[in-house]
């Protein structure tokens, strides 16, 4: 890894990195696990640096990213050239999703340099010792997402609150197919020509 | 001369108000669970082309809506008249989300058969003693007569409703899910409708030409099974009881996940129960009028999701334990 690309991560760790060039950065993450670390030690030393001992939730949150753009690079690769045709062209759709709330985390977390102290902590019953941390953003992960879409296809099962349960179902699911869209990436050439659309 | 046709007019006269009266004097004599039971019938059974405008979170939205029910599977189209022009097809169970301007069409499979509006249970026996139950008074939506039922809670531990019904059908109207303050959460309000019109099978086709478009498939949301778990709620609020508990391997997770609901009769509320170590947020959130909150107890994850006051989840979500 070049100083260039080092002073590239460290930039878009701070927010600094213009949105095309940020972009970019995220595709090369996704296919660059050296990268990803990289980016990772940037976030532990700016946390060193701002004197924070504890933010509640960032490992987690980090390894949902790591997780997630190594998903996100395996499903680039699964679209291989003998990728089945007809509508399931994008089989790993829940994963994307998870990298795409992932990515919004993590520019979050960019966002909001500044020590908050009324934001969301994970909170242990058993043993409650809330550090101060970053103000993380309430975004509706995606396994707040499962959950959501899990509960309201059993309230409608029970035959309970189903237009309520339905219409978060639905409005998240125009999110997922939001969210996944944003995802996408420029396919090179020899991916289009396996993604060639479709419908049953 | 003149007297068949004044009798006449005293007769006819006399009929409008006689009928004007039965229509007031019906809604009047029927019990507002009885209301509610033909709710549940009108929804699975009636067909309907209307437009529906939707607010939430302050924003209001329009949609189009056409739905029948034929040989007991449901076939509807929603579309969204703002935005994005999103499309929701389905077909039974299989549903087709369509973004036309992305060119991009989702498929999911709903496994129920419950549809974009209906609504609340069908028995009187689920409000327990928790709501009371209400007819309110007579008005019109979308150019109909409607009833308004109000069912409101005694505590702040779950929301109110209230459902216009069609007086002639018992077709819901308008819905609005009521917060603890008295002000509306969400809102479901058809601006116009028509009813039990026969549906001609294109106005369920999709508006656009979806020939080009990417299908993607949602993966399976989940599949679960019976279990019997060790966890449960120290401090549930009244009225809420165990009413199913599942183990399910959600997308994105190689884990079985608890998910045991509680129900109140009406507000329910699904306790996920998985490892500490399975990422996941932290404290509360919420989509609408639905909440959720999750805490870390024991070493797992604890998250209550339900469409009830922040209030409740998070105290059922904080007072679960192991047994």
């Amino acid at each position: 890894m070049n100083e260039a690309i080092r002073t590239q991560i460290s930039a878009f760790v701070d927010g600094e990195l213009p949105d095309s060039e940020a972009d970019l950065l995220l595709r090369r993450m996704s296919q660059d696990a050296e990268l990803r670390r990289a980016a990772a030690e940037f976030l532990e030393l700016g946390r060193a640096i701002r004197g924070e001992t504890s933010v509640p939730g960032i490992e987690v949150l980090r390894a949902r990213i790591a997780a997630a753009l190594d998903h996100k690079a395996h499903a680039a690769e699964a679209v291989a050239p003998d990728a089945p045709s007809g509508k399931a062209l994008r089989p790993l759709l829940g994963i994307a999703v998870a990298a795409s709330v992932a990515l919004v985390a993590l520019f979050g977390l960019q966002l909001t340099p500044g020590v908050g102290t009324g934001g969301p902590v994970e909170e242990n019953v058993a043993d409650v010792a809330p550090d101060p941390g970053y103000t993380v953003p309430r975004q509706v992960d995606e396994q707040l997402r499962q959950y959501y879409l899990s509960h309201g296809a059993s309230s409608s099962e029970l035959g309970a609150n189903g237009m309520n349960a339905r219409l978060v179902t639905l409005r998240l699911s125009e999110e997922t197919l939001v969210e996944e869209e944003d995802e996408e990436e420029p396919v090179t050439d020899e991916q289009a020509t396996d993604e060639t659309p479709a419908q049953p | 001369m003149r007297r068949p046709a004044a009798t006449a007019l005293v007769a006819l006269l006399s009929l409008a108000a006689q009928f004007a009266c039965s229509a007031t004097a019906a809604s009047e004599r029927v019990e507002p669970n009885e209301w509610l039971s033909r709710m549940s019938v009108a929804v699975q059974q009636t067909s309907y082309e209307g437009t529906v405008i939707r607010m939430r979170d302050g924003k209001a939205e329009a949609l189009k809506v056409v739905h029948t029910v034929a040989d007991g599977v449901i076939r509807e189209k929603v579309v969204a008249q703002e935005g994005d022009g999103l499309e929701i097809i389905r077909n039974g169970n299989e549903v087709h989300c369509i973004l036309p301007d992305r060119k991009s069409v989702l498929v999911e499979e709903w496994s129920d058969q419950s549809t974009l509006f209906s609504t609340l249970p069908s028995s009187e026996v689920r409000f327990g003693s928790e709501y009371d139950v209400a007819i309110v008074r007579e008005e019109r939506v979308a150019g109909r007569r409607a009833i308004l039922v109000a069912i409101r809670p005694h505590d702040e531990y779950r929301y109110g409703h209230r459902i216009w019904l069609d007086l002639e059908t018992a077709f819901p109207l308008q819905t609005q899910l009521i917060g603890t303050d008295g002000s509306p959460i969400e809102q479901v309000k058809f601006a116009d409708i028509s009813l039990n019109k026969t549906i001609d099978p294109a106005m369920l086709a999709p508006s656009v030409d979806i020939a080009s478009f990417r299908w993607i498939d949602q993966p399976t949301r989940h599949v679960s099974h019976k279990i019997d778990s060790d966890w449960q709620a120290q401090q549930l609020p009244r009225g809420f009881r165990p009413v199913a508990t599942h183990g399910e391997k959600l997308p994105g997770s190689d884990e079985i996940t608890t998910h045991i609901v509680y129900s109140d009769g009406l507000a329910n509320v699904s306790v996920f129960i998985a490892s500490a170590d399975d990422a996941g947020s932290a404290g509360a959130s919420s989509v609408g009028g639905s909440n959720s909150y999750s805490a870390v107890i024991d070493g797992h994850r604890v998250t209550a999701v339900g469409e009830v006051p922040a209030m409740t989840v998070e105290q059922i979500a904080t007072t679960m334990m192991l047994r």
